[in-house]
């Protein structure tokens, strides 16, 4: 049901996953290459990206670092090691979630829908922290009159933290609301997408005064 | 490392004492008893020959020489030496290897033999007394004399 | 510094020798120094002392000889008793002159003469002494003839023997003086020689101490550690021995780390082949899943095989990531503070088990470990349990201050006694005929290998009431890696 768009070298892992997908219902375009992808991206607007880390040319990393600067468009990192180095490194590039190859095609639909799924929400009205700004209906946030552009699991957390101000959310709570991940999920994700929000709407993310931390517990949306 | 220091102390002290011993040699035995003085006359072959003069004990060489200036008395022996009746005095002097005399005569009052009296005889007390056999006799007369330094052995002792 | 203890050797025997190399030398050192300036102080006062004591007896020997010759040419011979008594005055007090039956004599000492003595002085017609020791006192005897020497040098004894005894305890003091200051001398060299000892003693153990620093910090992980050497001596060597020892291990763990980089690597490496493959097949073979329906019944049951065999594969290989990452020494523990119940339950619900299988476990017990390891660990224990064993099943969770047990517990047939010690050996199949299990044969392993990565450990064994008990024991104090 989406268009996605899946950036990956081996042409049998790519026809696989593609017509897995397909199957699923989505609609897949498939780019071999780092650049052909990137070209892909301007032309076709997926609502989704599966990356792959493992590219000739320009590296996985890279690429997901210009996609990210290109957009607000969702992306999730294949990553054949699941290690350190590709996880954190992927989700510092710019990644909203990861999958460990080989995935089972039904659990990277599930993570795609999950991600899709961040884009919307319960509408609940326009709230105002301060500054801060957040339209629920047109899931819109700027800061001091600025539009903020968030990706949308930047977006989902901010709406779950700063729907319940003062509570503190733990990082299993957050992996299952905002990920949708299972009680092993990879707390990473949820400290890298804290580290992101900080540094689109705190004003000094060394002191952040909106998505604070609550040592030994998690996370709170600071009064407002 | 204490208890050391006493032992050292003991072993030395024990040690170092005057340790006796058995007899040893201390040397010549000391000599100068006689029954008399023996005198140097001359015989009537105009030969040395000693004379025992009992006096109980050896004496000086001083007395010696008294005696010896006095005379031969009745031995029968002469002496070469102008005898003077008084009682003559000889000064005897010793330094290391000598024994100088001072007789109260001249050079022309006593013969060679003469003098040979008087060295032989004080020589005689000398050894008798426990001296020195190469001790010699320098006579000095009372007028100057080139006779008076000359040191001089005795012909029959040596 | 220096150590001091008294240590048994083999017989048993109790040794007083002090143990550290420092008090060795300074012993060894001050017992030489000492020794000696003792062998010297004695042997120099014992030479002193009895050179003392010849001059003093030369001195008196000639003394009481010049007084007999001195006053023999005065002596009427044959003597009376007046003469004797004159010569025995001459000689002085102490003194005992004899002539043929006439005596003179004065103190008691004259008493002291022995025979030896007046054998040796009719004997040898000589002077004589000897020195003995009477009434706790040293006496010097002397004992002479006095002989008659002719004109012609021919000697003679004259009958007359003169007897002297002289006391030489002011000698004995003086000696006494001579070994005391010799004693005390040598006393002196005592403190001099500890001294000495400890300054020859630092300057040998200096450089061993920088030495045995240097091991210390080589040993505790600081491999660049070095000792300069200094000098040119034995210890120099060693230092140098040491230093070029340092350098070679360092080397070696240099070496030894790049190999690790390249296992780690390699390992990286042969997991990515081999997932790209399995990758594919994992995405089309879901496809086939999906498709059976319209398919011959043997492409059908090929269809499932092959899915069925595929995921066999996939658990293999990151059966066998896991196992290459322990062996290399890379796996990562990822640690937080964990519900351990929670997590238990959390573990059995994801696989359904819930109604099979009854938890006992307290209401919280928090630890700090990796969440995922103790998932697989508990999965594999469980999943052993109902596959191998029977039900009822029961995993009890409890704790203490020092520890967390998880033990997993079934009513089955329990561990053969053979299978015990093998159970957690890689690729082990208890039962032959039972080859085709889901698993990989490396459950075991893994979840013995999660433990001890824990600085805890995995058990096995029999429940009392038959059925195997599988019991998992992590600390409660885990270093922070």
């Amino acid at each position: 049901m989406a268009a996605i768009l899946l950036i990956e070298d081996d042409p049998l892992v790519r026809r696989g996953f593609q017509l897995a997908l397909s199957r699923h219902g989505h609609d897949v375009r498939t780019a071999d290459t780092g650049e052909d992808g990137l070209r892909e991206l301007r032309s076709s607007r997926p609502d989704l990206v599966v990356l792959d880390l493992m590219l000739p040319g320009i590296d996985g990393f890279e690429v997901c670092r210009r996609i990210r600067a290109a957009g607000e468009v969702p992306v999730i990192i294949l990553t054949a090691r699941g290690d350190d180095f590709d996880v954190v490194g992927g989700l510092e590039a710019g990644a909203d979630d990861y999958v460990v190859k080989p995935a089972q095609p039904t659990v990277l639909d599930a993570r795609i829908r999950a991600v899709l799924r961040r884009s919307a929400g319960p509408p609940d009205g326009v709230r105002v922290h301060r500054d801060l700004h957040i339209d629920t209906t047109s899931l819109t946030v700027s800061l001091r009159g600025a539009p903020v552009t968030l990706t949308p699991t930047e977006l989902r957390l901010l709406l779950t933290l700063s729907r319940a101000p003062g509570r503190v959310f733990t990082r299993q709570q957050l992996l299952e609301e905002v990920w949708e991940h299972d009680y092993l999920g990879d707390s990473r994700l949820v400290d890298n997408g804290v580290q992101r929000l900080r540094a689109k709407i705190e004003t000094s993310p060394a002191s952040p005064e909106f998505v604070q931390t609550v040592r030994g517990f998690g996370y709170r949306f600071g009064p407002g | 490392m204490k208890p050391i220091w006493p032992v050292i102390a003991a072993l030395l002290l024990a040690g170092c004492g005057v340790q006796p011993s058995g007899v040893t040699d201390g040397g010549k035995a000391p000599s100068g008893v006689a029954p008399g003085v023996t005198l140097y006359f001359v015989d009537a072959r105009g030969e040395l020959r000693p004379q025992l003069r009992r006096t109980g004990h050896l004496g000086t060489i001083s007395e010696a020489m008294s005696l010896l200036l006095w005379g031969p008395g009745d031995s029968g022996l002469r002496t070469q030496i102008t005898s003077n009746k008084t009682t003559p005095q000889v000064v005897v002097a010793t330094a290391p290897g000598v024994i100088q005399l001072m007789v109260p005569l001249s050079i022309h009052e006593v013969t060679p033999l003469g003098i040979d009296q008087i060295v032989c005889t004080a020589l005689g007390v000398h050894v008798q007394g426990g001296g020195s056999r190469s001790t010699k006799v320098q006579v000095r007369f009372t007028l100057h004399t080139p006779e008076s330094d000359k040191k001089r052995a005795c012909p029959v002792i040596r | 510094m220096t150590e001091r203890s008294e240590g048994t050797d083999r017989q048993g025997t109790r040794r007083l020798w002090p143990r550290g190399l420092r008090a060795r030398l300074v012993v060894a050192f001050v017992l030489v120094t000492v020794l000696g300036a003792a062998a010297a102080a004695w042997s120099s006062a014992g030479s002193a002392s009895s050179a003392l004591v010849t001059s003093t007896q030369q001195r008196l020997t000639e003394t009481i000889a010049g007084q007999i010759g001195a006053i023999t040419p005065q002596l009427t011979y044959p003597p009376d008793q007046v003469a004797l008594d004159r010569l025995r005055a001459a000689v002085g007090a102490e003194t005992l002159v004899t002539y043929q039956n006439l005596r003179s004599s004065d103190g008691t000492a004259a008493g002291l003469v022995t025979d030896a003595l007046r054998t040796a002085v009719r004997t040898k017609h000589r002077l004589v002494t000897q020195r003995i020791i009477a009434d706790g006192r040293p006496w010097l005897l002397v004992g002479t003839p006095v002989t008659i020497t002719a004109p012609n040098g021919a000697r003679t004894p004259s009958g007359i023997e003169v007897y002297s005894v002289r006391d030489l305890s002011g000698v004995e003091q003086q000696i006494e003086g001579l070994a005391r200051s010799a004693a005390g001398t040598a006393a002196l060299a005592l403190p001099l020689a500890v001294v000495l000892a400890l300054l020859a003693a630092g300057s040998v153990l200096r450089p061993v101490r920088e030495l045995r620093d240097t091991a210390r910090r080589l040993a505790a992980g600081d491999l660049d550690a070095r000792s300069p050497p200094q000098g040119a001596d034995e210890l120099a060597e060693l230092t140098v021995t040491v230093n070029e020892m340092a350098e070679s291990v360092q080397a070696s763990m240099a070496a030894m780390q790049r190999m690790q980089a390249d296992a780690r690597r390699f390992a990286a490496d042969v997991s990515h082949e081999l997932r790209t493959p399995l990758s594919t097949l994992t995405a089309v073979v879901e496809v086939l899943a999906t498709t059976t329906g319209g398919m011959e019944a043997d492409a059908r049951e090929s269809a499932r095989m092959a899915i069925t065999e595929t995921h066999r594969l996939v658990r293999l290989v990151d059966d066998l990531m896991e196992v290459s990452r322990f062996d290399a020494g890379t796996a990562q523990l990822r640690v937080e503070e964990v519900e351990v119940t929670r997590a238990v339950r959390d573990c059995l619900r994801a696989r359904g088990w819930l109604d099979r299988v009854e938890l006992v476990a307290p209401q919280e017990v928090s630890l700090r470990l990796d969440r995922r390891r103790l998932d697989v660990i508990v999965a594999n224990l469980v999943g052993n349990a109902l596959r191998h064993g029977e039900p009822p099943v029961r995993v009890r969770v409890s704790a203490s201050s020092e520890q967390v047990r998880v033990e997993v517990t079934d009513s089955g047939p329990g561990l053969p006694e053979h299978v015990s010690p093998h159970v957690f050996d890689r690729f082990y199949k208890a039962d032959a005929a039972r080859t085709r299990t889901p698993g990989s044969g490396l459950g075991l392993a893994i979840a013995l290998e999660n433990a001890r990565l824990h600085d805890g450990d995995l058990t096995a064994g029999n429940a009392d009431g038959g059925g195997a008990r599988f019991v998992l024991c992590l600390p409660r104090e885990l270093e922070d890696r």
